[in-house]
């Protein structure tokens, strides 16, 4: 649906991006993950059409998108800090867009997205007044109301607690699954790339090291990098959660 | 942000350079020429003929050590007023008028000062009357002395007092635990984390003293100043523009000695990220003897403002003390001089409104666009050299660029000289503003549909309404009281109300003089209470 052709992209001379190639499939959620500074964001905004890159192209659905300005393309991001515009509530956030695109989305649908994302309460309060997963959720109806093509998230849980993180997941999934979007991810959270995405792409130093399911990168070695960094992370990760619960029954939560 | 083309704010940053160029760049250019214009040629005589003489180097030599001595009492006199505001227990209602009163005087021009000094400790000033006897003479270094306490004080605190509010009031109770006795703590926990801003109050204080026209124009007498000597060299008996322009560009050396050194300071100031409100440890006779001090330094600054709205009111000073309008009634009826208030209105709110959006699309294109960074610094270099240039000095550089032209002495030229003048605050609140602001709105409004100027008006301005409206006091209240540059740009046609006292000083009417300065005090304080209160009604919806 989505195809990246040989991006390359550099700031002040160092290469950020070194001739990425890359397809994304409709509706599927990817999570691109990387260490800082590996080009996770630059990817994304490129995508996005925020930058230009230096060389190769971007085609949406065989179409060359790559010198079309960011607002006509039709994707649409939730910034990691949301972006939220403080001087108007909830409400008026949501429907920002509107203004300016008559007729996107009838009041039918935004009262429908509302709800999925169990808004009705929250929609008279100001900015600052909601707590980190309500301005989350906000964001995400602000920006689905212009029905984007692709929807691109610059890591959507890295400022919420554990427990909202798991609920803002599912969501995550669900509208996905049910506006049959094409999602991607900005991560650095090996956990949170695996857990949510159809299929995970690893970046390292301005390449890919690896683009596979997330089973796929568990059960068949990708490369050093992934066995270093991303693997044993987890691997950790397990091992100290297997500890905390051996000769414990499966508990039953919720 | 990068990659994406803006034509507005190219061309935004085009039109200020272009304006930089004709208004500020050119006119100075032109004064350091006439500066160096001889008879032979250019070169160096002007200069060699000014500083041979005697004249300057005393005249000079008043000027520093007047302004310095002024200086450093005002920032003693700021700091004690700062510092029982932060660090102590006084009511809260006491702070609160202390420090409304405190920067009362920034509603007033100058000249006016002096005039209330004149009528108050002068020979048949209220004072002395009451008293029975003058204190001392207030013509010359006295006068001046205490006519800089006054214009300088409300800068010195508000300087001290944000710094103050940002100090981590922790520090008193880290310093006690670890053993530290009285003067110590003090100096630990305010004086040291505190040295950067009192340099810089020193400093701010003496630069405004040094280039100030009006005090020394009222109360100077005998004593000569830089600013008096350049007025005279101007518009005296004798003009002398050549002799002119090299006072200007030697008045400007303090200057921008002053505004490298406050720099140097800034980036040396030390920065806390949190205002934690903790308690201050009980101290009733430190709060006593705090309380006194800084009632008494309020109520000698007011006791001088006193009479300003004093005068305008009783008949004949000091011969007939009846109450009366009479003066208030003859200013009303005199037509030449409700010209000049409304000559001064209209230059204020002209310059209120082109500055501020003179200093937000400055702002804007300097914190949020996507020109090269060469362009951003020479919108910061803009701002700092406005900063650096007295009043007087860019008043003179106009006179000398655009007498003759279809510029000389209209409301134009004086509102772009305001703006100029007084460019460097504004610009500041406006980029922190912008900074403060979630540099991903403009793309998120983009996305949405939102053309360039649509963003400004959907989510900028509303995002920055407070700082606007503060821009727009700043802009109103300077206008109406400053004299230093528009002395040399007004006419009679475009004549303003400071300006108009100048003159009246000419002819001793006193009485119009009092009138016209209570009525810019009225007018400033009005805007300020509007903008206070729409500010909150924001705050309120």
């Amino acid at each position: 649906m989505l195809k990246l052709e040989k991006i390359k992209k550099g700031f002040d001379k160092k290469t950020i991006l070194d001739e990425i190639s890359l397809d994304f499939r409709e509706g599927e959620i990817v999570t691109i993950l990387g260490p800082s500074g590996s080009g996770k964001t630059t990817i994304l905004n490129i995508i996005l059409g925020l930058i230009q890159a230096d060389e190769g192209r971007i085609l949406l659905r065989g179409e060359d998108v790559t010198d079309v300005p960011m607002e006509k393309r039709g994707f649409n991001i939730v910034f990691q800090d949301y972006g939220l515009f403080p001087h108007l509530n909830a409400y008026k956030n949501i429907v920002y867009g509107l203004k300016n695109n008559t007729g996107l989305c009838s009041v039918d649908e935004v009262n429908d997205l509302i709800k999925l994302l169990e808004l009705e309460e929250h929609l008279d309060k100001r900015i600052t007044e909601l707590s980190g997963g309500q301005k989350q959720r906000v964001a995400f109806a602000r920006t689905l109301v212009m029905k984007p093509q692709v929807l691109l998230l610059d890591e959507p849980l890295s400022a919420l607690d554990g427990v909202i993180k798991e609920s803002i997941k599912e969501r995550i999934k669900q509208i996905a699954r049910e506006f049959k979007l094409t999602t991607i991810i900005v991560t650095h959270d090996p956990e949170e790339a695996l857990t949510l995405a159809d299929r995970v792409l690893i970046i390292n130093e301005g390449k890919v090291a690896a683009y596979a399911t997330p089973e796929e990168l568990i059960h068949t070695p990708q490369c050093d990098f992934v066995n270093q960094f991303i693997l044993r992370q987890l691997e950790i990760k397990r091992q100290n959660i297997g500890q905390l619960f051996t000769n414990t029954p499966l508990l039953q939560v919720g | 942000m990068k990659g994406l083309k803006e034509k507005e704010s190219n061309l935004i940053w085009l039109i200020m350079a272009f304006a930089a160029g004709v208004f500020l760049f050119y006119p100075l250019g032109k004064l350091l020429l006439k500066s160096f214009e001889t008879a032979g040629g250019i070169g160096i005589g002007l200069y060699q003929e000014v500083l041979a003489g005697k004249k300057f180097l005393l005249v000079a030599g008043n000027s520093v050590g007047i302004a310095g001595v002024s200086a450093l009492l005002t920032t003693i006199l700021a700091f004690v007023c700062a510092y029982s505001l932060h660090f102590s227990n006084l009511p809260g209602s006491f702070k609160k008028i202390i420090k409304n009163l405190c920067v009362l005087p920034m509603l007033l021009p100058t000249i006016t000062y002096g005039f209330a000094i004149i009528y108050s400790f002068g020979k048949q000033g209220v004072y002395t009357r009451l008293l029975g006897r003058q204190l001392f003479d207030i013509y010359g270094i006295n006068g001046l002395i205490i006519g800089y306490i006054i214009y300088t004080f409300p800068i010195a605190f508000l300087l001290l007092t944000n710094t103050m509010a940002y100090i981590d009031k922790k520090f008193v109770l880290v310093s006690r635990v670890m053993g530290d006795k009285g003067i110590k703590t003090f100096y630990v926990a305010v004086f040291r984390p505190l040295l950067g801003t009192i340099v810089t109050a020193i400093i701010q204080c003496f630069f405004l003293s040094f280039t100030d026209f009006g005090i020394p124009a009222s109360v100077g007498g005998k004593v000569k100043t830089i600013a008096g000597l350049l007025y005279e060299q101007m518009l005296g008996s004798v003009p002398d523009f050549g002799r002119g322009a090299v006072i200007a560009i030697m008045m400007l050396l303090p200057s921008v000695i002053s505004i490298l050194l406050i720099w140097q300071l800034e980036k040396t100031n030390i920065c806390y990220n949190s205002i934690e409100n903790s308690e201050i440890p009980k101290g009733a006779i430190r709060d006593g003897i705090l309380g006194i001090m800084t009632t008494l330094i309020v109520s000698g600054i007011m006791l001088v403002l006193l009479v300003i709205f004093l005068i305008p009111f009783i008949s004949g000073w000091p011969y007939d003390l009846t109450f009366t309008l009479k003066h208030f009634k003859n200013v009303f009826a005199d037509t030449a001089l409700t010209g000049v208030l409304r000559n001064s209105l209209y230059v204020s709110l002209a310059t209120a409104l082109f500055g501020t959006t003179i200093s937000f699309f400055a702002a804007l294109v300097a914190t949020r666009s996507k020109v090269g960074k060469g362009k951003k610094n020479f919108l910061d270099i803009l701002g700092n050299v406005t900063n650096t240039i007295p009043g007087m000095v860019i008043g003179i550089a106009y006179m000398l660029t655009f007498t003759g032209t279809r510029l000389q002495t209209t409301f134009t030229i004086i509102i772009i000289c305001n703006t100029l003048h007084f460019f460097a605050t504004p610009y500041m609140m406006m980029k922190n503003s912008f900074l403060k602001l979630n540099s991903g709105f403009e793309a998120t409004g983009k996305i949405m549909g939102d053309s360039w100027f649509q963003s400004l008006y959907r989510i900028i301005i509303p995002n920055t309404v407070e700082t606007i409206f503060s821009v727009l006091n700043y802009y109103f209240v300077n206008s109406m009281v400053t004299i230093s540059g528009i002395v040399f740009l007004t006419g009679a046609r475009t004549m303003v109300m400071t300006t108009k006292i100048k003159e009246l000083q000419h002819f001793a009417k006193f009485s119009e003089i009092f009138v016209l300065s209570f009525l810019i005090f009225l007018i400033n304080l009005t805007i300020k209470v509007i903008f206070k209160g729409v500010k909150k009604y924001e705050k309120v919806i």
